[in-house]
């Protein structure tokens, strides 16, 4: 019976339905576009700043080297007192390259990589190194490279040179050119996305620098940093001293695989990383306030809606309770009502909301979305807070209506 | 006699500084059919809301059918409503989007569960076995009023009132009517309170109290 | 610190008696009585058991207890769907024993007796005397004491219209026992059951390949592989295990929503009629709450035993010696299942001399015997969690694939053979291991964690 009453006072209403509907699918949708956006942020952020992506890099120091770590100290990494944490590392060789391809000229930067390198050293296990283990995030469509003649290549870049997964491509530095073959796309939500992957060697050879690497990548299990961390190892009492040592701080760490690749600076990224992360930190804050302030907006709307509605159905009410309905079955209908237009306005609300937040997200910060699976709940929730909060009101009042005073006559 | 089912004592209703019924003591026997007179403004349907449970009095006791209104909480009083009372309105107040079996499940849903079969049984009790599935715009006033007849004495209550339940009746519709509530009255044997300005449908009550400005001026019995 | 842990425990149990105390609304002294001597009783059984029998026989008994609870569950459950979907209700010799003080109380100090046992799990610190004992046991009897009359107060504040059946007391027992149960990893219920099922699945798609029922053709076989090939994925044994474990509950909800109205087909007023409908509709209503919270309090139970709060695995040091030529012999299926990816410490004394190590095996499957030290820190031990071990001092996180290699704050490995079906590792190497990197760490000695 409650849902022949709500059917057919649905189908006799439909404009005051589809208001209410239109507010709560509005509410919905801002706070599933922005809660999803506010989730990328800290998600990309959490990637990023996490323990076991990338989290020290090497770099060479001004002074020695001629500005490039040399291949052949790379294996040392895997020989340092901490070798047992450092789940990956990646070198990089970088170079700018004009590159063309189906008639198309941009110019962009090549990176010479391993994708995913057999590491044999001595006294060691052999492993298996490179970007396939510290980035997992990369999107790659298409295949990781795997001859030496072939390259993934940034989405961003792909799409300026119009290149798609099995198109061939031409890399010129200094006159010298090399074909590469793209296996692969990749979507990072970097700056990688404007770069070229290709095999250390190849790339190497292109930019004739055998041998040599510009920075490395590593990715270590290390302590979160806290105020002992912090301090200076040379002001340390003996005691302290050992404790610090034998912690895997990022520090401590990033000091080890310092000291075994020559000519080296080695800083952990979250160095870097912060400034970046204090600022995305307070755009999610943004975000999390818009998302409030619409569920807020939408809410009174809901309300407003309710109000009027509630007072073209006085009589209606008045005569339910004159038949003799209690204040709780007043509510069933009036609650059933709005939860059963907020749950379709939570539903479609989260698909146009999902929409919406990847439209602001290609547009606004240039990276595509993947919206997490926890954001269809969170819709339904707010719909539904939006909801119960809007018709609060309405529902008092509805509870107050005298039969008397309204069924005159 | 009958046992008494509505019995007041001082029973008076004011809104604000305006006396809509004066100290009232009245006594109705169960089974009774009482019919209400005055001019508008009188205080009788003050006193049909006050019975029914629609309202509360200022001062004074009211019992009816053994318990006292004036102690029962707002849910308290809905269920008396629900289980006690039948009111037929002269508005009819139907819900207008809902058919004219729908009106009156309703009725059994607030009071128990819906039962369609019991509801069709009802309407074709007064007639009107062919309009099930019409909405209240469908039908005629006398056809709404019928419909509010059944939903009233769905629950089979022990009171029905009527408020000027054929003033807006033709003539042929209130006789129609007023039958009906005999006939049903016979089968059910509940008691009816019933206002009304006319003459005529007053007459069809066992007694008729008249009321002026509140009070109660005249009473009368008839001879059926 | 104790106490805390205890309250989750303390709190189920006191659910129980709050179902008991409703259910048997008319035996309620009953249940008052024999709860608190079932809760002390177990208190004190469970104690006795630790102290007289290695940890395995106590954790291995209640276990049984839950396992079988859980299995009258399912039993009931079926029988009440067929009892409710029966055409006759029969007033059975069952229903009427249900509702003797005998089965009250029988259940209520069973259901006392087993959360106190549960209770106790907590902490197995065996107590060491009799006194100690005794103050243990009289502590749990006051403890039971006050709860059962603060639930008694509780109880006392619900509503009159909410009442419990006896299928919804079954289940609200069990399920409050093994939520109570599934904090504590020795006693928990559902991850060997998922277990269980993953490895009967195995069997069964073994048995069936031999006996060659899965045609060898070319075409069919990558079809067929692929469905092969969900059989023998993780979430089987899961999924498995979820619909073992919820099916009772779910059987009991759909067992109570079918119970047969009460015929009211001679009344012949239509509202009297309707109004005996809605109140038989309203009380079943009522009565469908406990096997719905029961429901929820099985997912919290499934839950908390899938994803462990993140206490690390750190069992006692089992305390062994070395046989007449100086070896540790330890077998490898033993009190202890040394394979089982967990790892088990022990501490061997050879006079005054002491050192403390570790078995397990690595994801690899290489069995490692390794000193709960490493050469660095101050031998404060180790501790397991999800993928890796954790330095107690240092709070470094190694990965589990490393144990087993020497350096960094990896524990330090230790030189073992395996004979046989055994572990076994020279004792003096062990003590001299121990003692020449602990003595470079140490400078004050100190137990374990």
């Amino acid at each position: 019976m409650l849902f022949r009453i709500l059917k057919n006072s649905f189908l006799k209403r439909p404009k005051a339905v589809f208001l209410i509907f239109l507010s709560v699918a509005m509410g919905a949708a801002v706070a599933t576009a922005f809660l999803g956006i506010a989730g990328e942020i800290s998600h990309k952020m959490a990637l990023e700043l996490r323990s076991y992506g990338a989290n020290i890099l090497l770099e060479p120091s001004a002074v020695e080297g001629g500005g490039f770590l040399r291949e052949e100290d790379l294996p040392k990494i895997k020989t340092v007192f901490w070798k047992y944490n450092i789940t990956g590392f990646t070198p990089y060789l970088f170079g700018v390259a004009d590159f063309s391809a189906g008639g198309k000229k941009e110019r962009g930067v090549v990176s010479g990589t391993w994708f995913a390198k057999q590491l044999e050293v001595p006294g060691e296990d052999p492993s298996v190194q490179g970007i396939k283990g510290i980035a997992p995030w990369w999107e790659v469509q298409g295949t990781w490279p795997e001859g030496p003649d072939e390259a993934i290549v940034g989405a961003t870049l792909a799409k300026r040179l119009g290149v798609i997964v099995g198109k061939e491509l031409d890399a010129t530095v200094h006159g010298r050119t090399q074909r590469f073959r793209v296996v692969g796309v990749v979507t990072t939500g970097g700056y990688e996305e404007e770069q070229l992957f290709a095999p250390l060697v190849t790339v190497q050879s292109l930019l004739q620098k055998q041998g040599k690497v510009s920075r490395v990548l590593v990715s270590a299990l290390t302590v979160p940093m806290d105020e002992f961390g912090k301090k200076d190892p040379a002001s340390m009492s003996k005691d302290e001293y050992e404790k610090w040592y034998c912690t895997a701080y990022v520090t401590s760490v990033a000091k080890n695989v310092e000291e075994v690749m020559a000519g080296s600076r080695a800083k952990p990224i979250w160095q870097i990383a912060s400034a970046e992360g204090s600022l995305l930190k307070k755009l999610n804050n943004v975000m999390l306030l818009l998302t409030v302030l619409a569920l807020v907006a939408s809410a009174t709307a809901v309300s407003t809606s309710l109000m009027a509605s509630m007072a073209e159905r006085g009589p209606e009410i008045a005569l339910m309770k004159a038949v003799g309905a209690d204040r709780f079955q007043i509510s069933a209908i009036f609650v059933g009502e709005t939860l059963i237009i907020s749950i379709a306005g939570g539903v479609v609300g989260y698909l146009l909301g999902d929409q919406l937040a990847g439209i602001i997200s290609r547009t606004v910060f240039n990276s595509a979305i993947t919206s997490p699976l926890w954001l269809f709940p969170t819709a339904i929730i707010s719909a539904l807070v939006v909801a119960i909060a809007g018709s609060v009101a309405p529902l008092r009042r509805a509870l107050l209506i005298e039969p008397v005073k309204v069924l005159k006559g | 006699m009958a046992e008494t089912i509505i019995e007041t004592n001082g029973l008076t209703r004011s809104y604000g500084d305006i006396c809509a019924l004066k100290p009232l003591d009245l006594q109705v026997p169960e089974g009774e059919w009482l019919s209400v007179m005055g001019h508008s403004g009188s205080g009788k349907s003050t006193l049909m809301n006050l019975v029914g449970g629609l309202d509360r009095p200022s001062d004074g006791s009211l019992r009816v059918g053994g318990e006292d209104l004036l102690a029962l909480s707002e849910d308290g009083l809905a269920r008396f409503r629900r289980e006690f009372v039948g009111i037929i309105f002269q508005q009819h107040h139907l819900i207008p989007y809902l058919t004219a079996v729908e009106n009156v499940m309703m009725a059994q849903y607030f009071h128990s569960v819906p039962d369609e079969a019991e509801a069709r049984t009802a309407l074709e009790r007064v007639g009107l076995g062919h309009r099930l599935k019409n909405r209240p715009g469908e039908l005629s006033g006398g056809e709404q009023q019928r419909v509010c007849i059944a939903r009233a004495i769905i629950n089979s209550p022990k009171l029905l009132l009527g408020d000027e339940p054929t003033g807006n009746l033709d003539n042929k519709s209130t006789i129609m009517v007023m039958e009906l509530l005999k006939e049903l009255r016979a089968e059910e044997r509940f008691t009816v309170i019933m206002v009304t300005h006319n003459q005529e449908v007053a007459a069809w009550g066992d007694r008729t109290i008249y009321l002026d400005d509140g009070v109660l001026v005249r009473e009368e019995r008839m001879n059926s | 610190m104790v106490a805390l842990k205890l309250i989750p425990h303390l709190l189920s149990w006191a659910g129980i008696l709050l179902v008991l105390l409703r259910g048997y609304s008319e035996r309620r002294s009953v249940v008052m009585k024999t709860s608190i001597t079932g809760f002390t009783g177990g208190v004190a059984g469970a104690i006795i058991l630790f102290r007289t029998f290695p940890e395995t026989i106590p954790f291995g008994s209640i276990k049984t207890a839950l396992a079988v609870s859980f299995f009258l569950l399912w039993v009931f459950s079926v029988a009440a769907v067929y009892s409710s979907t029966a055409r006759r209700v029969p007033i059975s010799r069952r229903g009427r024993f249900v509702n003797t003080s005998l089965c009250a109380g029988a259940v209520a100090f069973l259901a006392g007796m087993v959360a106190g046992a549960i209770c106790t799990c907590r902490f197995p610190a065996t107590a060491s005397n009799t006194l100690t004992f005794i103050v243990l046991v009289l502590a749990a009897g006051a403890l039971a004491y006050a709860l059962v009359f603060c639930v008694r107060i509780i109880e006392r504040l619900l509503p009159p219209s909410f009442t419990v059946s006896p299928s919804g007391m079954l289940i609200a027992v069990v399920a409050f026992l093994l939520f109570s149960s599934s904090s504590i990893l020795r006693l928990d219920l559902f991850s060997p059951l998922s277990m269980k099922v993953m490895k009967g699945i195995h069997d069964f798609v073994h048995q069936f390949m031999e006996s060659i029922l899965i045609p060898d053709h070319l075409f069919v076989r990558s079809v067929v592989w692929k469905y092969i090939g969900i059989l023998f994925s993780k979430g089987v044994g899961f999924w498995g295990g979820m619909v073992i474990w919820f099916t009772p509950a779910f059987l009991i909800v759909l067992a109570v929503n079918f119970e047969r109205l009460p015929s009211v087909a001679h009344i012949r007023q239509g509202a009297q009629r309707r109004k005996l409908l809605a109140a038989a509709i309203k009380a079943r209503r009522h009565r469908l709450v406990i096997p719905l919270l029961s429901v929820v309090i099985l997912a919290a139970a499934a839950y908390q035993s899938s994803f462990p709060s993140t206490e690390y695995w750190d069992p006692k040091p089992i305390p062994i010696s070395a046989n007449q030529s100086g070896e540790i012999i330890i077998p490898k299926k033993g009190e202890v299942n040394l394979e089982d990816g967990k790892l088990h410490k022990y501490l061997f004394k050879q006079g005054d001399r002491e050192a403390r190590f570790f078995i397990m095996v690595t994801p690899e499957g290489q069995l490692t015997v390794d000193l709960d030290a490493c050469a660095i820190c101050k031998p404060d031990g180790y501790g397991q969690a999800e993928g890796s071990v954790i330095c107690y001092y240092c709070k470094t996180l190694i990965p589990l694939e490393t144990v087993g290699k020497p350096g960094g704050c990896n524990p330090v490995p230790v030189v073992f053979s395996v004979k046989g079906d055994n572990v076994a590792i020279n004792g003096m190497t062990l003590i001299n291991t121990w003692g020449s990197t602990v003595q470079a760490t140490t400078r004050v000695k100190e137990g374990g964690k």
